[in-house]
C-alpha cells in the first residue's frame, strides 16, 4: 500500500507523522505538485493521496481510496476528477488557533491597539492616554457579536468570547441546538435581521454556493457604522469590491481579514490578496491567511491525519469523511 | 454642598461635566485644573467640603472643611495620607477592571500570535512572516498556557475569568490570603512569588504600588522566569526594576513584554517625553501603550456612575461606596 503526499504542506505533514504510520506503508513524498514529470508514476500506483488539492489535468490515479485533504476546506479539490470509491476526508485542529485570533482581532479592533501602539513607538505620543485626556477606545464588553456560521470554530470563538460579558449571536445554514453561550440563533435566510444587531461580526463559515457572496453591499449596509467586520472564513465569503468601498468610506468602522480572494503563485509570490489596496486602508488589520496556523495546530491536525491513514490501512471506520466519490 | 473638580483629572473638560451629568443632589461645584496655581487653589481649597480629585499633595494649602476627597481612579498612590485633614473620608473608584483584562487578554493573544509583525509585514506584501498561505513558520497559541498573576484583586480576577475560556491554566500570587480563589486554581502567598515565576508561560502584574511590591520584580527575580515568558504591566512601573527587565528583554533573557504603565510620564514641557530613560522603544519584542489599558468608553462610564453615586450619598448622608479609609 503505497501514501502519497503532495505539495508543500502534505510534505510538512509527512515529516512531522513519519513516526507514527504503519511501517508497511510505502511513503511517497512530491514538495512540488507541479514536477509533471514524476506525478504520473507516483499517481500511477497510489492508494492513500495526501494533499490540499486535487485538478481535473492531473494524471489518472485509479487505485485511490482515501483522499485525505491537509485542510479544513476540500474546495481545492477537484471531486470529478477521483475514482469511484474513493473517500474524501478533512482535518481540524485548527479551531481554537482560529478563534483565539477571532477574539484577538475583535479586542485589538474595539481597542484601536494597531493605531495606539503603533504611534506611541514611533513618536512617543501620550495622545491616546488617560494621563493626556486622550479620547477613550472600546471595549468589547456588553457589545454583540455575531457569528456568522456556528461550526467548529464558531462555537470556539462563542466559549472564549461569552466570559469578556459579550452578547452572543450566531447564524447557520442547518439547524443548531440550543447553546448556552448563544442568545439567539438565526437561520442563514434571517442574516439580514441578525447583522443590524451586531458590533462585530465574524465570518466563520465555510465556503459553498449558500455562502459564496453572502456578504454584499447590501448586508454591509445593514451593519451599524460603528461595527467591525472579522472574516478567517474564505474571502470569497465577501464581495471584495463592497467590503473595500464599505471600508475606504467608513460606512462600517473597520475589519479584520486573514482570508483572500487571490493568493501568490511562484511566478508572483508577493502577489497581493487583492485587487484593491486593503493593505493602504488604516482601518484594516491584514494577515496571510495564517489565523490557525500554530504550532499547537499542526501537532493537533497530523495527529488526525496519522490517525486516520491508520484506520484505512487496517480497514477500520475513517473520521472526518466529507464525501465519498 | 461646595465640591470641588481638581486637578488634571477630576477637573478636566469631559470629565466633570459627565460625573455632575450623572448626579442627582444639587452640588454648588468648582473647578481648578492646575494644581500649582496656588492663588486659586487656596480659596478654593479653604471653603470645599467634597472634593473630587486622584491626587493630594503635601504642600496643599488648608482645606478645613473637606469631609470627602473621591478619588477618579483606582490607585491613591498619588493622594498624600498624613498630611488629609483628619475625618476625611477616602474613596476610589473601580470599572476599569473589565478594561484592563481585555487589554491583558488582547496583548498575550498579539504576542503568541505575533500579531503586530505578521500584520505589518503583509501590509509590505510579505506572505511568509505568518505561515498558512505562504508557507512561513507557525506562531504560538495561549490554549494550554499558564498565566501567573501577581496581585489577585479586581483586574486579576477579570484576566482569570476570560484566560480559562482560552483553555489557560491560571494561578495568582496575592500579598493577603484569598478566601474565594474564582477561576484561579492555586494561590501562593507573595512570599512564595519565587516558586510561581518558574511555572508561567505569561506573568501578569496586576497589584498596586506598595512597600511590598515596590521593585517586587528585579534582575533576580526575571530570571526566575522562562526564558520563553512574556511579562504583562498593568500594575505600575515601579514594581518593576527598570534597567533589570530592559536588560532582560534586550538579552532575550524573558520573551517579551507588553508595557501599559511607565517610570516617567509627559510634562508640560516635554509632552512627548519617553516613559524609562532608557530606549525600550526600540526593543522589538515590547508591545507599548500609553497607560491607556483602562481608557474605554465603558470603564469611563462606569466610574463616572460611581463618583457620581458616591457624590449623591454623601449629600443625603448615606453610606459610601469605595471607602479606602477615613483619615
Amino acid at each position: 500500500m503505497k501514501a502519497l503526499f503532495l505539495g508543500g504542506v502534505a510534505a510538512d505533514t509527512a515529516r512531522g507523522i513519519k513516526d507514527e504510520l504503519p511501517p508497511s506503508l510505502a511513503v511517497e513524498i512530491l514538495d512540488d505538485p507541479i514536477d509533471r514529470a514524476r506525478l504520473p508514476a507516483s499517481a500511477a500506483d497510489a492508494d492513500i493521496l495526501v494533499s490540499n488539492h486535487w485538478r481535473t489535468d492531473y494524471p489518472p490515479a485509479p487505485k485511490l481510496r482515501l483522499v485525505q485533504s491537509v485542510a479544513t476546506g476540500v474546495d481545492l479539490f477537484d471531486l470529478a476528477a477521483l475514482p469511484k470509491g474513493c473517500a474524501v476526508c478533512n482535518a481540524f485542529g485548527h479551531e481554537t488557533a482560529i478563534a483565539e485570533y477571532v477574539v484577538m482581532a475583535m479586542l485589538a479592533l474595539h481597542h484601536r491597539f494597531f493605531d495606539i501602539a503603533g504611534e506611541f513607538r514611533q513618536t512617543g505620543s501620550w495622545r491616546t492616554s488617560w494621563v493626556e485626556g486622550g479620547a477613550p477606545h472600546g471595549e468589547v464588553r456588553g457589545t454583540t457579536l455575531g457569528i456568522v456560521g456556528y461550526g467548529r470554530v464558531g462555537r470556539e470563538v462563542a466559549r472564549r468570547a461569552a466570559p469578556f460579558g459579550c452578547r452572543i449571536l450566531a447564524a447557520n445554514r442547518s439547524p443548531r441546538e440550543a447553546d448556552p453561550h448563544v442568545e439567539r440563533m438565526f437561520p442563514l435566510a434571517e442574516l439580514d435581521r441578525m447583522l443590524p444587531e451586531c458590533d462585530t461580526v465574524a465570518l466563520c463559515t465555510a465556503l459553498g454556493p449558500e455562502t459564496s457572496g453572502l456578504v454584499d453591499a447590501r448586508r454591509l449596509a445593514l451593519m451599524k457604522p460603528s461595527a467591525f467586520l472579522v472574516n478567517i472564513a474564505r474571502g470569497p465569503v465577501v464581495d471584495e469590491d463592497a467590503l473595500y468601498a464599505a471600508l475606504r468610506d467608513r460606512r462600517i468602522a473597520g475589519a479584520a481579514i486573514d482570508v483572500w480572494w487571490q493568493y501568490p503563485t511562484p511566478a508572483e509570490p508577493t502577489r497581493r490578496g487583492s485587487r484593491h489596496p486593503f493593505h493602504d486602508l488604516p482601518n484594516a488589520i491584514v494577515t496571510p491567511h495564517n489565523s490557525g496556523w500554530t504550532a499547537g495546530m499542526a501537532r493537533r491536525r497530523w495527529d488526525e491525519i496519522a490517525d486516520n491513514i491508520n484506520r484505512f490501512v487496517r480497514g477500520d471506520g475513517l473520521i472526518n469523511v466529507v464525501a465519498t466519490i | 454642598m461646595k465640591t470641588l473638580f481638581l486637578g488634571n483629572f477630576g477637573a478636566r473638560p469631559g470629565v466633570w461635566e459627565a460625573i455632575l451629568a450623572k448626579t442627582t443632589e444639587k452640588l454648588d461645584a468648582s473647578v481648578l485644573f492646575d494644581i500649582n496655581d496656588t492663588q486659586r487653589l487656596i480659596p478654593a481649597l479653604a471653603e470645599a467640603e467634597i472634593v473630587v480629585s486622584h491626587v493630594w499633595r503635601k504642600d496643599f494649602p488648608e482645606a478645613p472643611r473637606v469631609r470627602l476627597l473621591q478619588s477618579v481612579a483606582a490607585g491613591i498612590d498619588l493622594i498624600d495620607v498624613p498630611s488629609l485633614p483628619r475625618g476625611v473620608t477616602v474613596c476610589n473608584v473601580a470599572g476599569h477592571e473589565q478594561a484592563i483584562a481585555e487589554y491583558v487578554m488582547l496583548t498575550m493573544l498579539a504576542w503568541q500570535h505575533r500579531l503586530l509583525d505578521i500584520a505589518a509585514a503583509f501590509r509590505g506584501g510579505v506572505w511568509s512572516t505568518g505561515g498558512g498561505a505562504g508557507g512561513g513558520p507557525t506562531h504560538g497559541e495561549i490554549l494550554g498556557k499558564t498565566i501567573g498573576i501577581v496581585g489577585y484583586g479586581k483586574i486579576g480576577r477579570e484576566v482569570a475569568k476570560r484566560a480559562v475560556g482560552f483553555g489557560c491554566t491560571v494561578i495568582a500570587a496575592n500579598r493577603s490570603p484569598i478566601a474565594d480563589r474564582g477561576e484561579a486554581s492555586q494561590i501562593h502567598p507573595l512570599a512564595e512569588l519565587d516558586r510561581m515565576l518558574p511555572l508561567c508561560d505569561v506573568v501578569v502584574i496586576a497589584a498596586g504600588l506598595g512597600p511590598e511590591t515596590s521593585r517586587l520584580l528585579d534582575a533576580r527575580r526575571l530570571g526566575l522566569m522562562k526564558p520563553s515568558a512574556f511579562l504583562i504591566n498593568i500594575g505600575r512601573a515601579g514594581i518593576i526594576d527598570e534597567e533589570a527587565l530592559y536588560a532582560a528583554l534586550r538579552d532575550k533573557t524573558i520573551g517579551g513584554a507588553a508595557i501599559d504603565v511607565w517610570w516617567q510620564y509627559p510634562t508640560a514641557d516635554e509632552p512627548n517625553r519617553r516613559g524609562s530613560r532608557l530606549p525600550f522603544h526600540e526593543l522589538p519584542n515590547v508591545i507599548m501603550t500609553p497607560h491607556c489599558s483602562s481608557a474605554t468608553d465603558g470603564a469611563r462610564d462606569r466610574r463616572f456612575t460611581t463618583v457620581a453615586g458616591n457624590l449623591d450619598r454623601f449629600v443625603r448622608g448615606e453610606k459610601l461606596t469605595n471607602v479606602v479609609m477615613t483619615t
